[in-house]
């Protein structure tokens, strides 16, 4: 057992930050071993992990601003523990397949790495200070990456993706502003501990339904664009176009899970307190975001937008499982995410490949590569599979449990989303493999050739991964059935646990 | 002692795939022999467990797996049939293809993938729960998704290759509803679960089916069939098979006649319980089948390309089992036996007549029956192996496809006193264009002049040995096994906790004669072969009735013959019909399928919505953003001339300013206000 | 001694005289003068306070402004004389690099 694992695992990165900074052309080995500490420690912590409990596990609290009532105070449970794994796990794939990268590499990899201390803290802080804290730390980072390294569009994407995430975040500054002045502790005294506060939003006496329902309205709408959902995904596309590959890794599997993760540690402890209304206003929203995306999807010229929108589809589902509010469905939900997260790696880094390979990622131009890079062909292949749900990967799992426990509490939205989304899904998937990679290799491809080992590596691993979650589920929804039941029982604060 | 080794069936064929898929390149023959022996391996554990429990007992293993669901296996008569002759059609076919696929490059991902591919179809095969099946069930679809798409370097095969994947999802999105609606109808029972047992397990549905709603139900048996259609090739979502020949043949006779198509009848037999107590369940299954077995066989009368013919004739065979099942509303279960049993006997000949064309193809190089004829000369082991695997498919008196498709047109016609006579009708049609359009297959490939100038050669004895083993079953089969097969899968029901009697209410079925009534029931049969026997001559259909297929299969044959045997000769094609003539366009366009669901309603209604969506993200959802921005641009760009950057502009407003604060200050105490 | 009065418009006068210079003047070093102007008008009245009330506090003060004073044209000053290598010019009209 080792003390203070979390905070270590938020450390590492930030000093490994500082130092690949500094350290030129060595920065890559700098960054892989700062970010390998934090998986090793991820994978210590999932051996000690008590999957059956309900309490918050390797808490750690000290006071920061006592006048206000703001400690640092971070833990894991059935909720955060999987993307706590997934982003070191990214983490480490990301740097290994950013190897090559020439361009200003101490830089990148610093931020790489100051990226994984905003997400990792993000998942864990249990204080909301903390939490807004780390939820904009990761946009600094992200930004850079965007703005230095990207397409020819990337001022502008940058500029896009920082402003409109932003003006989120500070509405919900504003609904966690609310939560703070509304609620006090029994000594006069105000905290900015999340689950105090969750646990507080119970009672009407203190959050009459009407101000819970603005609060409730100002927190939904920061995770709802970080999802993003439509109609707020517009960001998305624009940003992941002109990322660098590792950009939009990163930005795909972890940013985006920040969103998820809102949903679940802060949106479905409120969801039974406020206007009913809000639960057809979701629903409606997910159902839009899966079709809707999965449409999009099919009408893109342009692989890594294909991709893109293929996540907006594929985040619905966390939305509507979260929505339906089930056993099922929850599991399901928070299962597309760490599943979600892995897969969404392979599909980006094949986009990113083809760029770097061919020289475009326009589909219409490419044709036949499977010809020349047989490798690649099957890695993307099966990352394309994983992610049309083929059963045996881990994309299945999650959407079948979304879908089988939506239908009780939801039966139209799921039908509507099993009817317009399953097959669409399909449809763009196989429609950009065959026109990439197979028929006759055209001619000015005859020269091209399967790309690094490193790359061919990380995308390996993940495939690895999603078949090891997609044969054993279990794995990983053990301790999310955990969190499920814990979600639908009310909030239970850490001094409650005994944690603190 | 087999049954503890139940899992290999599976995992030998998993073990191969990974073997051929990492080192099947360093290996003779893409390490083929190795998918071969897997899959004979698996045969030699489905034989040694058919010993075991052959006649009264079935294997039951089960796991938990994640959730509320678990991994099982359920070896039943129905499954152990089809376990049988999956691993003996595979193994030949795998042995066949050692041949057939030798020297191609991608010999190694060929093997890799059929070795998956059989590790899927026989995982499917005996799931013991809902979930598995359909994991596997999909597995398989990506199986022939890969092998119809081996030649990737053409464009056909690729286009085809994502047809049949995007076709059968189209049938599995109502699977996956189907399964939606069975599970959570299963949870609100709020059943008082065993230790091991699981709300998708067949045992445990089969149980309790009568405590679901009626309507449910039938919103459930119409979404497996949904999955059935799909993959079993039925209309409306046929139009995938014919295409799918643009694989290597080997797949053809594999995948898409004798194994993987089949799992859409087999899903049928298997949920038969849930069909036969849905109301309307089982009428929709025998209209579907029996409108495809007519539709189908139409457009195998004109098809010119060998295997096009065979696809179309497996998609009209796939109409008569699903028929068979269908008729189960007016015999009750004996209808799983008689279709299942058409399933076994047709993979047998199905996959021999495709070997055969394979053979052909392989030696004469073109798939166009147009630029063949005469083949016979040069090839008499795949001419008369064909000619075995062609009569059983006609229907000829004795061979397999006689005691098979027959019995289904003769308990049609029981359908047809009870019920309705169309699918009698329409079976019979089909039957007299099957035996057509084999025998003008089998005519003009095998006798006459050579048509063009062809490789003259038998295969080699690799190619030939299954060929000869395949017509021996294709002929034997129906024979030796019609009744112990009848009475041991009609005993497949009784193991589970099913009241046929209770279903049969639920599902509105009157039952033909008390019989069938009784048999259906109570569930208990007389042992062995007077089960059927007894069931034929309490029906005792008038003698016509039993003699007509007989006619049928001979007059069919005799038809072809006029037309394309030059010894009989009497016809020629062109006097009967002609180039322009409207519907054998249309036979040939396929009914003008393709355009429809692929032109019109792929490319046109689904593509045309995402373009439409396209527009709308553009216009709209981003475009009142990137307006908003603009705005905000515009005003700021306003507002900065102000900020001159003169400094002298600056100290002129402050004093100005102050100036005005002062005077409004003195003012306002001179009035008094401050 | 001279009458308050009279210090306080001597101060006011000199102060209005380097307001003006400030607003209209282009050249660096004419509006470097008249903000020396006006800060010695504060250090007169500084210093006229201070006789008056009798503080000695004011005069202090009158120190720091000017050692305030000397420092900022001092840098002022090299500001110039880096504008005038830059732009062969003092006029500020002409320094408008940073502006829209």
């Amino acid at each position: 057992m080792i003390a203070n694992a979390i905070s270590l695992m938020i450390i590492v990165p930030l000093i490994g930050a500082l130092v690949s900074f500094f350290a030129g052309s060595k920065a890559k080995f700098v960054a892989l071993l700062a970010s390998l500490i934090p998986l090793v420690l991820s994978l210590q912590m999932y051996m000690e992990f008590d999957k059956t409990s309900k309490i918050m596990q390797f808490v750690e609290s000290y006071n920061w601003v006592p006048t206000l009532g703001v400690k640092y105070t971070v833990g894991v449970d059935g909720i955060g523990f999987p993307l706590l794994f997934l982003s070191t796990i990214v983490t480490v794939l990301v740097i290994i397949y950013s190897w090559g990268e020439t361009k200003k590499p101490n830089q990148y990899f610093a931020l790489l790495l100051l990226n994984e201390v905003g997400v990792l803290g993000v998942f864990t802080a249990l204080d909301f200070f903390l939490f807004y804290i780390f939820w904009e730390i990761v946009l600094i980072p992200m930004f850079f990456l965007i703005g230095s390294w990207g397409g020819p569009r990337k001022d502008y994407a940058a500029i896009k993706f920082f402003i409109y995430t932003h003006v989120a975040s500070l509405v919900m500054l504003l609904a966690i502003f609310a939560l703070y002045f509304t609620y006090q502790l029994p000594d006069g005294s105000r905290t900015f501990d999340m689950l105090t506060l969750l646990q507080a939003t119970s009672d009407k006496t203190i959050f009459p339904t009407s101000l819970l329902n603005i609060i409730f309205a100002g927190l939904l709408l920061g995770f709802l664009v970080k999802m993003p959902a439509f109609p707020f995904h517009t960001w998305l596309p624009d940003a992941h176009v002109e990322a660098p590959t590792a950009g939009s890794v990163v930005l795909a599997a972890l940013l985006l899970k920040m969103g998820g993760y809102g949903l679940f540690r802060v949106i479905m402890p409120m969801l039974p307190n406020v206007d009913k209304a809000f639960v057809t206003i979701i629903a409606i929203i997910a159902v839009l975001s899966i079709v809707y995306g999965a449409f999009m999807a099919l009408a893109q010229k342009d692989i890594k937008k294909l991709v893109a929108y293929s996540s907006v589809s594929h985040m619905g589902f966390v939305t509507l499982g979260a929505v339906a509010f089930t056993w099922m469905s929850i599991q399901g939900a928070m299962f597309q995410q760490f599943s979600h997260g892995i897969i969404t790696c392979v599909l980006f880094m094949s986009a990113g490949t083809i760029q770097h390979v061919v020289g475009t990622r326009v589909i219409a131009d490419l044709g036949g590569l499977a010809d020349r890079m047989p490798k690649f062909a099957v890695l993307m292949m099966a990352g394309f599979m994983a992610s049309l749900g083929l059963p045996g990967m881990s994309g299945f799992v999650a959407e079948f449990m979304v879908l089988t426990g939506s239908y009780p509490t939801l039966p139209t939205y799921t039908i509507i989303v099993v009817f317009l989304s399953v097959a669409t899904t399909a449809a763009y998937h196989l429609w950009a493999m065959q026109k990439a990679m197979f028929g006759p290799i055209l001619k000015k491809y005859m020269n091209v050739h399967d790309p690094h080992s490193y790359e061919l590596f990380s995308m390996a691993m993940i495939i690895v991964l999603t078949l090891i979650f997609g044969i054993q589920p279990g794995l990983i929804t053990d301790m999310m059935g955990t969190a499920a039941t814990q979600l639908m029982e009310p909030v239970v604060t850490l001094t409650q646990m005994g944690v603190i | 002692m087999y049954a503890d080794y139940a899992y290999l069936i599976v995992g030998l064929p998993v073990l191969a795939f990974v073997l051929c898929l990492f080192v099947g390149w360093h290996l003779p023959r893409g390490g083929g022999f190795l998918t071969a022996l897997a899959t004979f391996g698996a045969l030699v554990i489905s034989l040694g467990i058919f010993s075991e429990i052959y006649p009264d007992k079935i294997i039951h293993q089960s796991m938990p797996w994640f959730a509320n669901f678990n991994v099982g296996i359920l070896i039943d008569p129905l499954a152990l049939v089809m376990l049988l002759m999956v691993t003996f059609v595979v193994t030949l076919i795998h042995t066949y293809a050692n041949g057939y696929m030798n020297g191609d490059p991608g010999a190694a991902r060929y093997f890799a993938e059929a070795a998956l591919f059989t590790a899927s179809m026989l995982g499917l095969i005996y799931a013991d729960n809902l979930l598995q099946l359909f994991i596997f069930w999909e597995l398989v679809g990506l199986c022939s998704y890969l092998l119809i798409g081996f030649w990737y370097r053409k464009p056909s095969a690729a286009a085809a290759a994502k047809k049949a994947f995007l076709t059968t999802r189209v049938g599995d999105v109502l699977f996956l509803t189907g399964i939606i609606l069975l599970y959570n109808n299963m949870a609100s029972l709020n059943l008082a679960l065993k230790p091991g047992e699981y709300l998708l397990q067949f045992p445990v549905i089969y149980a309790h089916l009568a405590e679901i709603p009626p309507a449910q139900l039938t919103l459930i048996a119409l979404g497996l069939l949904g999955g059935a259609v799909g993959k079993s090739g039925q209309f409306p979502l046929h139009v995938w098979l014919p295409d799918a020949m643009e694989g290597p043949t080997t797949v053809s006779a594999m995948i898409h006649a004798a194994t993987m198509v089949t799992a859409g009848v087999y899903l049928v037999a298997r949920m038969f319980p849930l069909f036969y107590a849905a109301p309307h369940g089982l009428t929709a299954v025998a209209a579907v089948g029996a409108f495809t077995a007519l539709f189908a066989a139409t457009m195998g009368l004109t098809a010119f390309d060998i295997k096009r013919v065979l696809a179309f004739s497996t998609v009209s065979q796939l109409g008569f089992m699903m028929a068979g099942l269908g008729i189960g509303a007016a015999v009750g279960t004996m209808a799983v036996g008689v279709a299942m049993f058409h399933l076994i006997g047709h993979s047998f000949f199905k996959a021999l007549l495709f070997l055969g064309a394979g053979s052909v193809i392989h030696a004469v190089n073109t798939n166009d029956m147009r630029e063949m004829g005469g083949v016979g000369k040069y090839m008499k082991w795949t001419m008369y192996t064909m000619l075995i695997g062609s009569l059983s498919l006609a229907g000829f008196p004795f061979f397999t496809g006689f005691f098979s498709k027959d019995e289904i047109i003769v308990i049609a016609y029981e359908y047809g006193v009870l019920i309705n006579f169309l699918p009698y009708i329409f079976l019979v049609l089909a039957a007299v264009l099957t035996a057509i359009y084999t025998f003008r297959m089998w005519f003009s490939v095998f006798t006459g002049k050579e048509r063009s100038n062809y490789g003259k050669h038998e295969s080699p004895m690799i190619m030939i040995g299954p060929l000869v083993i395949l017509a021996v079953f294709a002929f034997g089969f129906g024979f030796a096994a019609q009744s112990d097969f009848y009475s041991y899968l009609d005993s497949n029901f009784e193991h589970y906790d099913v009241n046929f009697e209770e279903l049969s209410v639920i599902g509105g079925h009157v039952l033909a004669g008390e019989h069938g009534a009784t048999e259906a029931a109570t569930g208990e049969h007389a042992p062995a072969a007077e089960g059927e026997h007894g069931a034929e001559e309490a029906h005792a259909e008038p003698w016509y009735i039993q003699i007509l297929p007989i006619i049928i299969a001979i007059g069919g044959i005799l038809t072809a013959g006029l037309f394309y045997w030059d010894k009989i000769k009497k016809f020629d094609p062109s006097q009967v019909t002609g180039d322009n003539d409207p519907i054998r366009k249309m036979l040939l366009k396929g009914y003008y399928q393709h355009e429809i669901l692929t032109g019109w309603f792929a490319e046109g209604v689904v593509y045309g919505t995402a373009l439409i969506c396209n527009t709308i993200d553009i216009k709209l959802v981003d475009g009142w953003l990137n307006w908003l921005s603009a705005w905000v641009m515009g005003f700021a760009q306003n507002i900065r001339k102000v900020q001159s950057g003169v400094v002298q502009n600056y100290v002129t407003a402050l004093v100005l300013g102050i100036v005005v604060l002062v005077v409004v200050i003195s003012l306002a105490k001179e009035v008094g206000l401050a | 001694m001279i009458p308050l009065e009279l210090n306080i418009l001597l101060a006011s006068t000199m102060f209005t005289i380097g307001l003006y210079g400030l607003a209209t003047q282009k050249n660096g070093v004419k509006l470097m003068m008249c903000i020396e102007l006006m800060l010695n008008s504060a250090n007169i009245n500084l210093v006229a306070f201070s006789a008056y009330l009798p503080n000695v506090n004011g005069q202090v003060f009158a120190l720091f402004s000017i050692a305030l004073a000397a420092a900022e044209a001092g840098v002022g000053f090299a500001i110039l004389i880096a504008l005038y290598r830059l732009y062969g010019t003092i006029d500020l009209d002409n320094i408008n690099a940073m502006r829209w």
